[in-house]
């Protein structure tokens, strides 16, 4: 079925195949990763357009400095 | 936790490149409206070569797409970039060289393209030496910016400098690709590609521009001005995450759009027609994260004219990256191609998105860096509807010109012939199309006017800040630690990020392009396709030089309408001693692959000089002085030379005796043309007489003629 959807598109060879699987790695590997951080962190790269000079943000700080 | 240091970000070169962005809009949307006048009035080619339209295109294509959008991208970087990274600019002497030098290149964009120096590559028209001046500013850009990076005090790069990054490395590989040319003089190059491979590549990089030019690096400017000016963090910040990779390596492989039905391979057009489709899901994606930002603060969209311009920039993205995917569909593609719906779609974007979002940021941030207040937030709402209302003018009118002419094309009678036989029908029909559009401009160009006014007002009435204060503590010394998630290592390594974003479009680019490249049987030979002769050559050069590709396409698709109008389609075979290859992408006139032998040479002669007597109501510019020039053959030999070298075969020793072929053949179109009482003064040796020979040899290969001119063994 999928094979034939593909097909009717034109040749379906190892390109297109490579890039569909190419691409499904990249797009899961971004989402599994973004999705593996913690709000705090999340929130304060959201804020950072916000800041033009040094705001602190103490709950984030222990993750850069040990 | 460390001490705060104290540090000053450069608003100079911001400022400057603010001016640039500002000045340049200016001149290229101005040159932007002759070009539309010269369509509706060909008085407005004034007479001149230098100004004439096939000329001014690509002047007016190449001054908003690097001047314009370039400075602001530039402007919008140095700023934000310094901010998001708590730091100056790595460089100041960088910054000015970048400055500078990205001038001095658009000057000299500006001198030689309306020479007629072009090497035909839509939007990468410019001759070899200009090429390695934008790869050394380039790269002092790539120096200054990861310079920047890596002296950062915070510690996380924003996603606005992912899109950053992705932009250089990927317009790099770009540039690089697309102009790899073999010099046959100061102001001369010859491709290494030839034909279909010419193609792919060429709108690979087509493409590409859009979209690592006019489009990731604008991403960067939305993602940090728009929470910057709606005082807001961005909807989702995960969401931009995503957005980023999945649009990063989408992007890349959609290029092969651009030639639908054309001689390209299948399986090539395929894949460019997946994942332009795709394509729609990151756009949209992020244009909803855009407009998302904004919930809850719509009551001062109302208001404020800098977020006005944003949300209509942002939703212009999300018509323009719906509608593409769209047009990349085959029988939609069959329908818009060549005609000006594409012009449209393209203006969607750069007078909505592009033109909007840089009014918006320097709304935003020349009264900051200039510690004042926007002169008139008045004239700034004005200036907003004037632009809404110009960009609808401009649009509008070209869709609609675009679906008639298209259906035109493709009407036949019920007795199965074309109803519109004579191309010229189909472009008389939509000249006032033609006019509104050019009114539509001119009104967008009044308000680019009206703020220049005033920003001017602005910048008098305050003082700049040369150097403005920041704080920052001084970026932890990292220690990796167990347990950490390997994302934000990456993230914490700008290189890493880097490598990562290059391998992710360089995989779309291997896997697309290198096959093409270096498989022979992708292009089917055709045993009958021989080298242009030293004269047809010759012509071809001019016909590159006057940039009739702009109006004429050299690619007969495979449609029953097409193959009525003009013969028989075209294939890949018939091109492989293209150097440059001149399919065109949009049809102003009529295609002319074959064009050898449909009229006499003295039609063409009285037709290139005068087109409006011969074809009355045509919009095809005059070309008078092609037959008061006289043909340049100094480099002649040396093209044959760079020719030889790539592969295409001339006799061996062949410069000893190509000035007798081309003289040879030269006398007899000149003695033909006398017979038919065309008497002028050394009428062998002038231009015309090159082009002539040029127009009469193409598509003749496929079916070949019995006294075609051969080069002498
Ligand atoms: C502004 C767009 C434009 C440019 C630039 C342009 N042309 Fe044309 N051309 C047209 C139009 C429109 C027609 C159809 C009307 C006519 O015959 O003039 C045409 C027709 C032609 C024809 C006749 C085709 C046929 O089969 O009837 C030839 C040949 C031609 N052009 C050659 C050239 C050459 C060579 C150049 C460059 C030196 C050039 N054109 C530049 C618009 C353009």
């Amino acid at each position: 079925m999928y094979k034939y959807i593909l097909q009717s598109a034109g040749n379906i060879n190892w390109m297109a195949l490579f890039a569909l699987l190419s691409f499904f790695a990249v797009f899961m590997i971004s989402v599994i990763a973004i999705f593996g951080k913690r709000k705090s962190f999340i929130d304060r790269m959201a804020s950072l357009p916000l800041e033009d000079s040094y705001v602190p943000h103490p709950e984030n700080e222990e993750t850069n400095e040990k | 936790m460390s001490k705060l240091e104290k540090f000053y970000y450069d608003n100079v070169i911001v400022k400057n490149f603010a001016y640039a962005t500002a000045f340049w809009g200016v001149i290229g949307m101005t040159v932007g409206l002759l070009a539309a006048l010269q369509l509706v009035y060909p008085i407005f080619n004034l007479g001149l070569a230098e100004t004439s339209y096939g000329r001014i295109r690509p002047l007016h294509t190449n001054a908003v797409i690097f001047a314009f959008v370039g400075n602001g991208i530039f402007m919008g970087v140095y700023h934000s970039m310094q901010r998001l990274l708590k730091t100056r600019l790595y460089s100041d002497a960088l910054s000015k060289f970048h400055f500078w030098g990205w001038q001095s290149i658009i000057v000299a964009a500006a001198i030689t393209l309306p020479l007629g120096y072009t090497s035909s590559h839509e939007y990468a028209e410019l001759e070899w030496p200009i090429d390695i001046a934008i790869a050394v500013v380039w790269i002092a850009f790539g120096v200054n910016m990861f310079g920047t990076i890596l002296k950062r005090r915070e510690n996380h790069l924003y996603v606005a400098i992912w899109f950053y990054i992705a932009t250089w490395v990927t317009v790099t590989v770009l540039h690089v690709f697309n102009n790899l040319v073999i010099p046959v003089h100061l102001m001369k190059s010859i491709p290494v590609f030839a034909g279909v491979q010419d193609a792919l590549v060429q709108w690979w990089y087509g493409h590409n521009a859009v979209a690592f030019f006019l489009t990731t690096p604008y991403l960067g400017l939305m993602y940090y001005y728009l929470p910057k000016a709606a005082n807001r963090p961005v909807y989702s910040y995960r969401l931009s995450i995503i957005h980023f990779w999945a649009l990063i390596f989408i992007y890349i492989w959609a290029g092969p759009h651009h030639l639908l039905y054309t001689s390209l391979p299948d399986w090539a057009q395929s894949l460019g027609v997946a994942f332009s489709v795709m394509l729609i899901a990151p756009s949209w994606g992020g244009m909803l994260n855009g407009l998302l930002t904004l919930r809850g603060a719509w009551d001062r969209v109302r208001t404020d004219p800098i977020l006005k311009f944003m949300v209509v920039a942002i939703t212009a993205y999300g018509m323009a990256t719906f509608e593409g995917p769209m047009m990349s569909i085959k029988s939609v593609n069959a329908i818009s191609h060549y005609t000006d719906w594409t012009v449209g779609h393209v203006h969607v974007g750069t007078l909505g998105w592009n033109g909007m979002l840089t009014f918006s940021v320097l709304y935003w941030l020349l009264p900051r860096i200039f510690n004042t207040k926007l002169y008139s937030v008045k004239l700034a709402n004005t200036h907003f509807w004037i632009a809404t209302l110009g960009t609808l003018f401009y649009v509008v009118p070209l869709y609609v010109a675009g679906w008639t002419q298209s259906l035109m094309w493709k009407e036949f009678t019920r007795d199965g012939f074309l109803q519109y036989r004579n191309f010229l029908e189909t472009v008389t029909q939509i000249i006032p199309m033609y006019g509104v559009r050019a009114l539509g401009g001119a009104i967008y160009l009044g308000g680019v006017f009206l703020m220049c006014y005033n920003l001017i007002k602005t910048v008098k009435s305050g003082n700049l800040i040369e150097n403005e204060m920041a704080e920052a503590p001084a970026r932890a010394v990292y220690v990796p630690h167990k347990g950490e998630h390997w994302h934000r290592w990456i993230e914490r390594r700008p290189v890493l990020l880097l490598m990562s974003a290059t391998i992710v479009v360089l995989i779309g680019g291997l896997v697309e392009i290198f096959p093409m490249i270096l498989i022979d049987e992708n292009v089917p030979k055709i045993a009958s396709v021989k080298p242009y002769t030293p004269l047809e050559l010759e012509g071809r050069d001019l016909y590159i030089r006057e940039g009739c590709v702009g109006c004429h396409s050299q690619m007969i698709r495979p449609f029953r309408s097409e193959t009525e109008r003009y013969g028989d389609y075209s294939k890949s075979g018939e091109f492989i001693y293209d150097r440059p290859f001149l399919w065109g992408s949009k049809r102003t006139g009529p295609d002319l692959h074959r064009q050898g032998g449909k009229n006499p040479d003295s039609w063409h002669y009285y037709h290139m000089i005068d087109p409006q007597s011969i074809s009355t109501g045509s919009i095809m510019p005059p070309y008078p002085w092609l037959a008061r020039n006289d043909l340049d053959t100094t480099y002649t030999a040396a093209k044959i030379k760079v020719l030889q070298s790539l592969g295409t075969p001339y006799p061996k020793n062949y410069e000893k005796v190509l000035y007798q072929d081309l003289r040879k053949q030269a006398m007899e179109i000149a003695k033909g043309l006398e017979k038919e009482n065309i008497k002028q003064e050394n009428l062998d040796k002038k231009e015309i007489i090159a082009i002539i020979a040029y127009l009469q040899r193409l598509g003749t290969d496929a079916t070949p003629k019995p006294q075609a001119i051969t080069p002498s063994e």
